[in-house]
């Protein structure tokens, strides 16, 4: 794990994960209904395959990714996040996604390792 | 790292951490109904609260802090979250607050240095 010498790999890609989230999404709950009863699993899945898409760029980094799936009934919704940490090479993005019955937040963190 | 005294420095100790995010969510929105127009300052206000507490345990940690509130009125809401990290001194903690108008649900996590 000595090969860092392009300095671009210790730098998070926001625009990587985000295609990389957004794909994810889409293979769990594209074309689907809000259903009480999966929406615990499309949750957990969607976390655990960015996840692993994530982790498999070899990266020397940690991640953190939330997933929030809330049914479209008229509510409001905010969400926020505060992070205190290397701002020259840690980094996040957030993927929203819609559809008629469903709205789908997915935050990822990164956070890099000192070698 | 060898001196083993200061070992419980380097682990995210999540009783103190719940306690900082109820004390937050607390002081900006306890005794607060739901108002859309002040929503966004209320999330910002907790996450920003929640940090400089955080911060000043003075551990070499790096903080993430998220914050969700959502109006109550029968939607159904669920949050997942996969991280990968050392699992020996890294954490998290979630704490779930509700009053009569709207839910909050913070998150921390603790990344070692």
């Amino acid at each position: 794990m000595e090969e860092y010498n392009s300095g671009d790999e210790v730098v998070f890609s926001a625009d990587e994960a985000t295609s990389s989230v957004k794909e994810c999404i889409e293979g769990v709950i594209g074309g689907t209904e809000y259903n009480q009863s999966k929406v615990n699993q499309w949750t957990a899945s969607i976390v655990e395959h960015s996840l692993t898409h994530l982790v498999k760029q070899g990266r020397p980094f940690k991640y953190i990714v939330n997933c929030t799936i809330m049914q479209k009934s008229g509510a409001g919704l905010h969400t926020a996040n505060s992070c205190y940490w290397d701002t020259a090479t840690d980094g996040s993005c957030t993927v929203r996604w819609e559809n008629r019955t469903m709205y789908c937040v997915v935050s990822v963190f990164a956070v890099a390792v000192p070698l | 790292m060898d001196d083993y005294q200061t070992e419980e420095e380097t682990v995210f100790v999540v009783e103190e951490v719940s306690k900082i995010i109820k004390e937050s969510i607390e002081a900006v929105i306890g005794g607060n109904a739901y108002q859309h127009s002040r929503v966004n300052h209320w999330t910002t206000s907790v996450v920003e609260q929640c940090l400089s507490q955080l911060s000043k345990l003075g551990k070499p940690f790096k903080y993430i802090v998220t914050c969700i509130i959502m109006q109550k009125n029968g939607a159904g809401l669920q949050t997942a979250s996969a991280c990968f990290w050392d699992n020996n001194t890294d954490g998290s903690c979630a704490v779930r607050w509700e009053n009569k108008s709207m839910y909050c649900i913070a998150s921390v996590f603790g990344l070692a240095i």
